[in-house]
């Protein structure tokens, strides 16, 4: 049999370059109450926010730590610093953010893309927003694009306080407790009714400090009638130590409403990814999730959607790849409430050396939501028998009239397949690549050309070296 | 493994959400110290009631888990074994008849052991002679040893009451070549809890299991089946077909396990379940684990009403939906019905499915 080489750790060089620690100011490692009320000083926090993230703190202490998935023994949150404020405050001007940030961001492409492709643009780095700003035609249409500490305090107040962390409660899960309980930075989006934000918002995420979470958390609300497409991309270096990202997305998807939540999500292979994002749609509104998942040492990433209103719908488009020293655990959860609603999820897992990649998911179709479909796709792909690749599908389904779905099915590429592309003259690492890639090409094709070309880039620098 | 009261069984082979509640089950436990009446017509050729074969059997493992051998040997319930001959294909059915009845707590423990090059069809059949309004405990468990190209077709068809609280375990360990094929029909007992579990350790070895239910009234329904790929090129094939009437719930637990150095191996789980009533309950947690490259796994499922042409074409043909909606929960049945080799089985089921309790036919 043919010996497989492996070349052990791939030029990431973009993603992997870390900048000298020069935060202004950091809490000290865990978490405590007194580290909470510090952060909630630091951030001035309204007093109801104050006592929010006292009470999350208190959900946190008494949950316990999942019993299902990946091992989190890794992390510890004794090590763990919740919060660091880089060197410098938020701008909406490009020339005012500091150079070393700055030179990072525009590796990444990010200044680039919202020159060419953006409507607007939030840049955090660690614990806060460092570039904050939105096409003036957006604004002018009374699209809302800010930071939510801002939004918190300003004339969104009520409306903040209204939607924050109703969706993802604190008592979900005991991540999304202790993202109640230290939540720094994050973007809020609110488009008012019938209006079409025509090209995409995006947000990027950046933590360069080791050993540090970040905890952003993104609130957007979709008015009737209006559409958005949302952008968000992550990163970090790689370090020797855990870091964590305890996000959480709550989207509200309003009367024949639409939004597109597009991730690219790379995160460091020494990132605990535990990010919670949740949609609620109503009537005749779609959401659609575009997803792909490269990065994290460990993820827990199941977005969820709960389609309220009488003919809502969503699509969810993931792929997921699981290279060595990765457990991903990833998929999506929807919750049919209203007549004639539709769900549809479409995936992709690839698994290569030793990477664990599951999928899992949820359909609940309750009795009240008469002649709903769904439908659940989900394939996997094992690149090597030292992987691992796992399905999780639940259905729970509660009315006769409902037309339900799953397919599943995992396999290895084909030999013919790269036989064929081997006799047109490819090689076999390149022939590999290529099926990999069109393999994910259930999310390639839903991103905005620029992504596209940047997850079919990520797909193969994660293949080479993988053929000897 | 015992909570309190209650047993915990039909555990997912790997966790998910709490919330959803379908990570275990657990089984309320009476206070049961009695074998069930076992009536067996076996062939000559076929050897009985030996406990010889027993330690092997012990060490299978089954699709309910180890909670429910707790009860067995707690009510010292000895297994009943059937052995066939080596090099020896069995023409004629083995038949084990287990009569039930109400207000009774019974356990019945079958060992199947299939020697070397051997064929054997065994057919079990559960149902209620007696009192089978009465409340009851009825529970059997199947282990099956299959030795090098042995071949086994068993048959289970349960037919109790609905006031019975039923489980029915199955545990199978397949040699190389050997092939196992498991029909059940499910039809009666109040809340039911079955499992299976096939380690397919012998190259090229085979489990094949098609699952029949329909439920009705207030049946509740609880499954967990296993098929553990360890030998190379083995197959297995779990289907379930069901109906779902009334108030009736049922979840199941399918798994494919493709064990690292299973190479070439092949596994299929389908699920197809028609829901004639707005007050069922259908859950399914199919799950494909891979830890082996080579191999090739497929899920899919059917989950709905009857299709609204179907119902439109019959209805116009003078037949009102009560009696379409019998015909197809009945022709469901019947496919599997068909296959059993034994005609008064069959009967039997035919009659249960016209409204009588089935024994008039034996």
């Amino acid at each position: 049999m043919k010996e497989k080489t492996y070349v052990e750790d791939i030029g990431r060089s973009v993603y992997d370059i870390r900048n000298e620690e020069k935060d202004a100011y950091r809490v000290k490692e865990g978490l405590t109450a007194a580290i909470v009320e510090q952060i909630s000083k630091e951030k001035k926090d309204p007093a109801w926010m104050q006592l929010f993230r006292l009470q999350s703190l208190q959900i946190y202490h008494e949950m316990e730590v999942p019993d299902w998935g990946p091992s989190l023994d890794g992390l510890n949150m004794d090590e763990i610093v919740t919060y660091v404020r880089p060197n410098t405050h938020m701008s909406a001007k490009w020339s005012e953010v500091p150079a070393e940030i700055k030179e990072t961001f525009e590796r990444l492409g990010i200044p680039q893309a919202e020159r060419k492709s953006l409507a607007g643009v939030g840049a955090q780095y660690d614990s806060e927003l460092v570039y904050h700003n939105v096409k003036a035609e957006v604004a002018e249409q009374g699209v809302v694009y800010t930071d939510l500490e801002s939004a918190l305090k300003g004339p969104y107040a009520d409306m903040i306080r209204k939607h924050f962390m109703k969706l993802v409660t604190p008592r979900d899960h005991k991540f999304a407790a202790l993202h109640g309980a230290v939540w720094s930075g994050g973007s809020f989006v609110y488009v008012p009714p019938g209006v079409s934000v025509e090209i995409p918002l995006q947000s990027y995420f950046r933590l360069n400090a080791p050993g540090a979470g970040q905890f952003e958390h993104t609130l957007i609300i979709v008015d009737e009638g209006a559409y958005l497409h949302f952008i968000e991309g992550c990163s970090a270096p790689k370090y020797n130590v855990a870091n964590l990202h305890a996000g959480c997305v709550e989207l509200y998807v309003g009367k024949n409403a639409k939004l597109r939540y597009s991730t690219i999500e790379n995160w460091s292979k020494n990132m605990y990814n535990l990010n919670t994002k949740r949609a609620k749609v109503e009537e005749g509104g779609t959401m659609e999730w575009v997803s792909g998942s490269f990065g994290s040492h460990v993820s827990y990433l199941y977005p969820m959607t709960i389609l309220n209103g009488e003919g809502s719908r969503m699509e969810f488009t993931g792929v997921t790849f699981a290279g060595k020293g990765q457990n991903l655990d990833t998929g999506a959860k929807v919750v049919h409430n209203a007549k004639r609603t539709a769900s549809y999820m479409n995936t992709r897992s690839i698994s290569k050396d030793g990477g664990i990649s599951t999928f899992r998911s949820s359909v609940v179709v309750n009795n009240q939501a008469k002649k709903s479909k769904s439908a659940v796709s989900c394939q996997s792909l094992m690149l090597d028998s030292a992987s691992r690749s796992d399905t999780i599908p639940a259905m729970d389904i509660r009315t006769q009239d409902a037309d339900i779905g799953h397919e599943a099915k995992i396999g290895r590429i084909s030999n013919e397949a790269v036989f064929y592309l081997m006799s047109r003259g490819i090689s076999e690492e390149d022939a590999r690549a290529m099926i990999v890639s069109g393999f994910a090409d259930n999310v390639s094709k839903e991103l905005p050309l620029e992504y596209a070309v940047e997850m079919n880039n990520l797909i193969t620098l994660e293949m080479k070296g993988s053929i000897g | 493994m015992s909570q309190g009261l209650g047993v915990t069984i039909n555990r997912l082979p790997v966790k998910t959400w709490n919330w959803l509640g379908m990570n275990e089950a657990v089984l309320e436990r009476g206070s049961i110290t009695k074998e069930g009446r076992l009536n067996a017509e076996i062939p000559e050729t076929v050897i009985f009631d030996t406990q010889k074969a027993a330690p092997a059997l012990d060490k299978i493992l089954t699709g309910m888990g180890d909670g429910i051998d707790t009860l067995f040997e707690e009510a010292q319930i000895p297994y009943r074994i059937l052995r066939s001959t080596a090099g020896m294909k069995i023409e004629e059915t083995a038949r084990l008849r287990i009569a039930s009845r109400g207000n009774e707590e019974t356990l019945n423990r079958i060992g199947l052991f299939l020697e070397k090059d051997s064929e054997m069809t065994v057919v079990m059949d559960v149902s209620c002679m007696q009192e089978r309004e009465k409340q009851a405990f009825a529970g059997f468990q199947t282990r099956i040893y299959a030795e090098e190209n042995a071949r086994l077709h068993l048959v289970q068809v349960q037919r109790l009451g609905e006031a019975f609280t039923c489980f029915n375990d199955v545990g199978i360990f397949c040699k190389e070549g050997a092939k196992v094929e498991l029909l059940q029909l499910i039809l009666g007992g109040g809340t039911n809890f079955y499992g299976a579990r096939a380690e397919l350790s012998g190259k090229e070895s085979a489990w094949q299991s098609d699952i029949g239910y329909l439920l009705r009234g207030g049946q509740r329904l609880d499954m967990n089946y296993v098929a553990l790929h360890e030998g190379k090129k083995t197959n297995s094939k779990i289907s379930v077909s069901g109906v779902l009437r009334d108030r009736a719930s049922k979840l199941f637990r399918g798994t494919i396990d493709f064990q690292t150095g299973c190479g070439g191996s092949e596994g299929e789980e389908t699920e197809d379940v028609l829901l004639l009533d707005d007050t069922v309950v259908n859950r399914t947690i199919p799950l494909i684990l891979c830890g082996e490259e080579d191999v090739q796994g497929n899920h899919g499922a059917t989950i709905g009403r009857l299709d609204e042409k179907l119902l439109f074409y019959l209805q116009s043909r003078g037949i009102c939906r009560e009696e379409v909606y019998e015909m197809m929960a009945r022709a469901r049945i019947d496919a599997l019905n068909a296959r059993i080799p034994d005609a008064k089985v069959q009967a039997g089921v035919q009659s249960w499915l016209e409204g009588g309790n089935g024994d008039e036919c034996q």
